[in-house]
C-alpha cells in the first residue's frame, strides 16, 4: 500500500512539472523568433524634374506610392530620400567651415587685444584690482584652483603674446583659403558628372507613408553647406522604409536631372491678370478726364471740412498742425499724405496761414519740405514759405508724441491734419488736440486706429478715402479719373466675389482655383 | 519764475532728494546710492510725464525736450552702429572692416558684374546719399529729389504689386465662402433646423452675413455715385457693419492700455516706495 | 530736365522693374532686388545727418529769436550730446577717472557752437569758447585711459551709461507715455458712448459687448451670453467688415502707387 502510495505520488508529480512546465512563459527571443519581414516594393514610376516657378537650387521628386503603402503587406513606414555626393563636396564643406572659423578667430583677437593689454597695464599698477578685472583669463581645470595677480598677469602676457603671434598669420590665411574655397566650388559640377565614381549617397530626409513627392530646396548661396548647385547633372534615389530600417525596399534611382530658375512665375498670373486690368482702367478713366468727360465723385464730409478748417485758422489767427504719421517715405499711406499735404499747404498759402509739420522721419521731412515749398510756389507766395515750418522731431514713437503734444498745447493749433500711418500714439495725439481746443480731420489705413480717431476726431477719413482724399482736394481731371479706376476696380471684386461664391455654392471650384496664388 | 514756482521747485527736490536717501538705506549693498539714484531718476520722469495729466507745466516740458533730445541721439547711435558698421561697411572696404572689427562681406566670394568688382556698386547708394546731403544747401537742394525718386520709386513699385496680391488678390479668394453648407435638401434642412453654434442655419447664416458684409462696406467706399435709393441702403448698412467693428475694436484695446498704467504705477509703488510687495 | 525728367524717370525705370521683377523668380532678379532694397538701407542712413541737422536747426531757430520755451532746448541739445558721448564711448575697466570733466567739455563745447548759431552779434566768442572746450576735451581724451573712444565694434551700446540711460530714462518715459492711454481711452470713450445717432449707438453697443466679456461679475447674471455674443462679433461682422476695408485700402494704396509710377502723381518731387 505504502509503495502504490508512492508510485502515486511519484506519478502525480511527474505529471504535475510537466503541466507546469507546459504552461510556464517562455521567454523567447523577439528577434529571432519574430517572422522576418519580407521588404517592402519599391516605389515605381520615380521621376525628378526641375522645381517650377522658383530661383533654381530646387528638384522635386514624384512617384507612385509603393505597393505595400497602405494596401498589400502595409509594411512602409516612411520613404527615405537620398541624394547623390561627390566627395568634392566635403572639399567644399571643409574650406567653407575653414573660411568661417579662421574669420571669427581673427575678429575675436582683434576684441581681445585691446582689453587684455589694458587689464594688464590695471594690474601691474594695482594687483589689488585682480577683484574687478574685467578680462576672462585663462585658468586650469582645477576646482582648488585659486587666482593670484602674479597668475593673472602672466596669463594676460601669455595671451597678449599668443595674439601677436597667431592674429597675423590666421588673417594671411583668409585669402588662400578663400582663394581654395572657389577653386574647389569652380570643380564641383566636373565632380557631380562624375557619378557614380567618387561619391556617395547621401539621406536628405524622410517623406511620410502615403507620399507620392518630395521637394529638395537648396540654399542658393555657394558657400552655404546646403547649396545645391544649377545646371549640374543630380542624381536621386527613394527607398520605401519599414519599421525595422534595416529593412527597405531597393532603391529606385533617378538622374540627371538639372535644377534652373525659370524667368516667368506662372503661379502668379491671376494677380498679373489684376495689374494689367489696373493698368487699363487707369489709361483709360485717365485719358476720358482728359478729354473733358463729366466724372462725378459723391461729397466726403472729411474733405469739405478741410477748407472751412483752414479757413477758421487764418481768422483765429492760428496755425495748422499737419502729421504724416509715422510712416516713411516708403509707405504708400504716406505718399497719399504727401499728395493731401500739397493741397492744403497750398490753400494755406493763399490764405496766408502758417502751417506746422512736424515730422518723424527724415526722408519724410525732406520730401514734405519739397511738397510744402512747391505749394507755395504755385500759390505765388514763395516767400512766405519758411523751411522751419516742416522739422523733424525725432524717430522714436512716443518721444515724437510728446513733442507734438507740447506743440499742440503751446501754439494751440486751430486745426490738426493727421493723415497717413498711425500706431498706438493716435488717440493721445487726437485727445490732446481736443484739450487744445482744435477742429482735428484724421485719415489713415490702420484699422486698429480707426476707432479712436473716429472717437476723438471731428472727421474722420476711413481706410480707401485717405487715398481719395489728393483728388478730392485738387479735383484735378487725372486723379478724378484715377479715382474712377478704383471705382471699376471694387465693381469686378463684387462681380468675381458673386460668381466664385455661386461657383462655390454650386459645386464649381474651378473659378476659385483660378484666383489661387502660388509661391 | 515766479516766487510759489520757486518754492513748488525747492520742495519737489527735497522730496526726491530724500526718497533717494530712503531708497539707498533701503536698497543696501554696493552701489546702493548709485541705484537708488537710477530709480529716482526714472520716477521723476515718469511723474513729470504723468503731470501733462493735470495741465503743461515745466516738468513735463523738461522731461518732453529730454525725451526728444536723447531718442534721437539713441537712434543716431543705433543707426551708426547696426547701419553704417554693421550694414554698409562690411560691403564696401576690406580696410574699413579692419578698422571697425567687423567681417568684411563683400570679400566671402566676390565676382564682377560689367567687368567691375559687385562692390563697387555700392558706390551707387553712396553718391545717392551725398545728394541726399545737399539738402543742406539751399543753391543745390533740389539734388536731393534724386535719392527720393529712387526711394518713392522703388517702394511704389514693390508696394504695388505686394498689395495687389495680399489685400486684393487674396481678400476676394478668402470671400468665396459656399452658401450652402452641408446641403442635401431642402428637406433635410428644415429637419435639421436649430440655433447651435455649429449647426447647419447658424453656418450658412455667418457666411451669408460675411458675403454681404463685405459687399455693403465695398458699395460704402465707392466714390462714384450718389449713395441714394438700394444703394445707399446698401452703403448704410455698409456703414453699420463698420461701426460694429470699429466699436468691437475699441473695446478688446481697452483693456491692454488699462494693464499699461498698471504696469508703471506698480513701479512707483512699487521699485520706488517700496510701499507694495 | 535735371530737377524734373530725372526723378520722374527714375521713378518709372526703378518703380517698373520692382513690379515685374515680382514675376520673374529667377536668382538674377532676386539678385538685383535685395541689390536695391540694400541701397536703399544706405541711402537712409545719410537722411540720419539730414535729420539730425534739421532738429539742431529747430532748436537753434527757436532760441536766436526767444520762442516761448527756447530755454529748454538747451536740455534737448545736451541730452542729445551726452546720449551720443556714452554711444561712443566706454570704460576700459571699473574706474571713470576723467570721463565726466570730458563728458562736461563736449556738452560745452556743442553749446557754445548753437549760441554761436543763435547769436546776433557775438558768434566769433563764442566759436572762441567752443574752440577752447573742443581743445579741453581731445586733451582730456588723450590722456587719459581709463575710458576711450570705441569706433571698433558696438561695444559703447553696452556700455554702463548708455545702458543706464536707456533703461532708466528712455524706457521710463516711453512706458509712462504708453500709459497715459488708459486715462485719455476713458476721456475718449466718455465723450463718444453719448449714443447720438444710430453709428454711434452701434459702436458703444459693440464695445461695451466686446469689453464685457473680460467682466467676471457679468458672468452670473448673463451666463455665457455675453463672451458668445462677443465672439460672434469678433468673427462676423468684424471679419466681414475688415475685409472689406482691407480691400479698399489695397485697392488705394494699389491706384497710389501707380500713379506714382506713371508720373501721374508727382507732388512729392516739389517744383521749381
Amino acid at each position: 500500500m505504502r509503495h502504490k502510495l508512492k508510485l502515486v505520488l511519484v506519478l502525480v508529480l511527474c505529471a504535475w512539472t510537466t503541466a507546469a512546465a507546459q504552461t510556464d512563459t517562455v521567454l523567447i527571443d523577439p528577434v529571432s523568433a519574430a517572422p522576418v519581414l519580407p521588404p517592402p516594393l519599391p516605389v515605381t514610376n520615380l521621376q525628378a524634374q526641375d522645381t517650377d516657378n522658383d530661383h533654381g537650387h530646387a528638384i522635386t521628386l514624384t512617384w507612385e506610392k509603393s505597393a505595400d503603402d497602405g494596401a498589400g503587406r502595409n509594411s512602409v513606414l516612411a520613404y527615405e530620400i537620398f541624394r547623390w555626393f561627390p566627395f568634392q563636396m566635403d572639399v567644399v564643406d571643409a574650406l567653407r567651415k575653414s573660411v568661417s572659423e579662421t574669420r571669427d578667430a581673427v575678429r575675436a583677437f582683434r576684441i581681445d587685444l585691446p582689453r587684455a593689454e589694458h587689464a594688464l597695464r590695471e594690474l601691474r599698477e594695482d594687483p589689488g584690482k585682480l577683484r574687478t578685472l574685467r578680462f576672462n583669463v585663462a585658468r586650469p581645470d582645477d576646482s582648488t584652483f585659486q587666482l593670484t595677480a602674479d597668475y593673472a598677469i602672466r596669463a594676460l602676457e601669455d595671451t597678449i603674446a599668443f595674439i601677436r603671434e597667431h592674429g597675423p598669420i590666421l588673417k594671411n590665411r583668409i585669402k588662400p583659403l578663400q582663394q581654395d574655397l572657389e577653386k574647389a566650388l569652380a570643380e564641383l559640377p566636373q565632380a557631380y558628372a562624375d557619378y557614380p565614381r567618387d561619391g556617395e549617397w547621401r539621406s536628405l530626409g524622410k517623406a511620410l507613408v502615403g507620399s507620392t513627392s518630395y521637394t529638395n530646396t537648396g540654399a542658393k548661396e555657394s558657400t552655404d553647406k546646403d547649396f545645391i548647385p544649377d545646371y549640374t547633372d543630380l542624381y536621386y534615389r527613394v527607398e520605401a522604409i519599414t519599421v525595422d530600417e534595416s529593412i527597405r525596399s531597393e532603391a529606385v534611382t533617378v538622374g540627371p536631372v538639372q535644377s534652373r530658375g525659370q524667368w516667368f512665375h506662372a503661379g502668379r498670373v491671376p494677380v498679373l491678370g489684376f495689374v494689367l486690368m489696373f493698368f487699363v482702367f487707369t489709361l483709360t478713366f485717365v485719358q476720358m478726364a482728359k478729354k473733358g468727360a463729366n466724372l462725378y465723385v459723391r461729397p466726403l464730409s472729411g474733405i469739405e471740412a478741410v477748407d472751412d478748417a483752414i479757413g477758421r485758422a487764418t481768422e483765429m489767427g492760428r496755425p495748422i498742425l499737419y502729421l504724416l504719421g509715422l510712416g516713411d517715405a516708403t509707405q504708400v499711406s504716406t505718399i497719399a499724405s504727401f499728395s493731401v499735404l500739397g493741397r492744403v499747404a497750398k490753400r494755406v498759402a493763399e490764405y496766408q496761414t502758417s502751417i506746422i509739420v512736424p515730422c518723424y522721419d527724415p526722408v519724410v521731412m525732406a520730401v514734405a519740405q519739397e511738397v510744402v515749398k512747391s505749394s507755395y510756389l504755385d500759390a505765388g507766395r514763395s516767400d512766405d514759405y519758411k523751411q522751419e515750418s516742416v522739422f523733424f522731431v525725432t524717430n522714436y514713437q512716443f518721444a515724437y508724441v510728446a513733442a507734438v503734444n507740447g506743440i499742440m498745447l503751446r501754439e494751440r493749433p486751430a486745426t490738426n491734419i493727421y493723415m497717413g500711418k498711425f500706431m498706438a500714439e493716435s488717440l493721445l495725439l487726437a485727445e490732446t488736440g481736443t484739450l487744445a481746443g482744435s477742429i482735428q480731420i484724421a485719415g489713415t489705413d490702420e484699422i486698429a486706429q480707426i476707432p479712436f480717431f473716429i472717437v476723438a476726431c471731428d472727421y474722420t477719413l476711413i481706410g480707401e478715402e485717405l487715398y481719395a482724399a489728393s483728388a478730392y482736394l485738387g479735383r484735378e481731371p487725372v486723379l478724378l479719373g484715377s479715382l474712377k479706376a478704383q471705382d471699376w476696380a471694387k465693381v469686378v471684386i463684387m462681380a468675381v466675389a458673386l460668381i466664385g461664391m455661386l461657383g462655390t455654392a454650386l459645386g464649381w471650384p474651378a473659378f476659385a482655383q483660378l484666383l489661387q496664388v502660388t509661391g | 519764475m515766479s516766487r510759489l514756482a520757486v518754492v513748488v521747485f525747492v520742495l519737489i527736490c527735497a522730496a526726491f532728494a530724500l526718497s533717494w536717501a530712503v531708497r539707498a538705506g533701503v536698497t543696501g549693498g554696493d552701489h546702493a546710492l548709485r541705484e537708488a539714484f537710477l530709480v529716482t531718476l526714472s520716477a521723476f520722469m515718469t511723474l513729470a510725464i504723468m503731470s501733462f495729466m493735470y495741465r503743461d507745466n515745466p516738468y513735463y516740458k523738461f522731461a518732453e525736450h529730454l525725451f526728444v533730445g536723447i531718442s534721437a541721439a539713441y537712434w543716431m547711435c543705433v543707426g551708426f552702429w547696426s547701419t553704417i558698421v554693421g550694414n554698409l561697411v562690411p560691403r564696401i572696404s576690406e580696410n574699413l572692416s579692419e578698422f571697425f572689427k567687423v567681417p568684411y562681406s563683400g570679400g566671402g566670394l566676390d565676382f564682377d558684374l560689367f567687368f567691375l568688382p559687385y562692390r563697387y556698386f555700392y558706390m551707387i547708394p553712396i553718391v545717392l546719399g551725398i545728394l541726399l546731403l545737399m539738402r543742406l544747401v539751399p543753391k543745390a537742394g533740389w539734388l536731393s529729389r534724386w535719392p527720393l525718386a529712387f526711394i518713392v520709386g522703388t517702394f511704389a513699385g514693390l508696394n504695388l504689386i505686394r498689395y495687389l496680391q495680399s489685400d486684393f488678390v487674396n481678400q476676394i479668394s478668402a470671400t468665396f465662402v459656399p452658401l450652402f453648407v452641408e446641403w442635401h435638401g431642402f428637406g433635410d434642412f428644415i429637419g435639421q433646423l436649430s440655433l447651435a453654434a455649429d449647426g447647419q442655419f447658424v453656418a450658412m447664416m455667418t457666411n451669408l452675413i460675411i458675403f454681404l458684409g463685405v459687399l455693403c462696406g465695398l458699395i460704402y467706399f465707392f466714390f462714384s455715385k450718389e449713395h441714394t435709393g438700394w444703394f445707399g441702403g446698401a452703403s448704410r448698412l455698409g456703414i453699420w457693419i463698420l461701426m460694429i467693428t470699429f466699436g468691437a475694436s475699441f473695446g478688446y484695446t481697452v483693456m491692454g492700455r488699462i494693464s499699461l498704467l498698471v504696469g508703471r504705477l506698480t513701479f512707483l509703488f512699487r521699485d520706488w516706495l517700496g510701499i507694495m510687495s | 530736365m535735371m530737377k524734373q525728367q530725372i526723378p520722374r524717370l527714375i521713378v518709372l525705370v526703378f518703380g517698373s522693374f520692382l513690379l515685374f521683377q515680382f514675376f520673374v523668380p529667377h536668382e538674377s532678379s532676386e539678385w538685383i532686388y535685395e541689390f536695391l532694397l540694400d541701397w536703399n538701407i544706405i541711402i537712409g542712413v545719410f537722411a540720419l545727418a539730414v535729420g539730425i541737422w534739421s532738429l539742431f536747426n529747430v532748436h537753434v531757430e527757436k532760441i536766436k529769436i526767444r520762442k516761448f520755451g527756447w530755454k529748454y532746448s538747451y536740455v534737448t541739445v545736451i541730452g542729445f550730446v551726452g546720449m551720443v558721448t556714452f554711444g561712443l564711448t566706454a570704460q576700459n575697466g571699473q574706474e571713470w577717472g576723467w570721463f565726466f570733466p570730458f563728458l562736461a567739455a563736449v556738452v560745452l563745447t556743442v553749446l557754445m557752437i548753437v549760441q554761436a548759431g543763435a547769436s546776433k552779434g557775438n558768434a566769433l566768442l563764442f566759436l572762441g569758447a567752443a574752440a577752447f572746450f573742443a581743445l579741453a576735451a581731445a586733451v582730456i581724451a588723450w590722456l587719459d585711459t581709463t575710458w576711450s573712444f570705441y569706433f571698433q565694434t558696438a561695444v559703447p551700446l553696452q556700455s554702463f551709461m548708455f545702458r543706464r540711460m536707456f533703461d532708466n530714462v528712455l524706457v521710463s518715459l516711453h512706458a509712462t507715455m504708453f500709459s497715459l492711454l488708459a486715462f485719455f481711452i476713458a476721456s475718449a470713450a466718455y465723450r463718444a458712448f453719448r449714443a447720438r445717432n444710430v453709428m454711434a449707438s452701434l459702436l458703444l453697443i459693440a464695445a461695451l459687448v466686446v469689453m464685457s466679456r473680460f467682466n467676471p461679475y457679468l458672468e452670473p447674471i448673463f451666463g455665457e451670453q455675453v463672451s458668445r455674443l462677443s465672439n460672434w462679433l469678433m468673427n462676423v461682422p468684424n471679419l466681414a467688415a475688415q475685409r472689406a476695408v482691407i480691400m479698399g485700402v489695397g485697392l488705394g494704396m494699389v491706384a497710389t502707387a501707380l500713379k506714382v509710377v506713371l508720373g501721374i502723381e508727382r507732388n512729392y518731387m516739389g517744383k521749381g
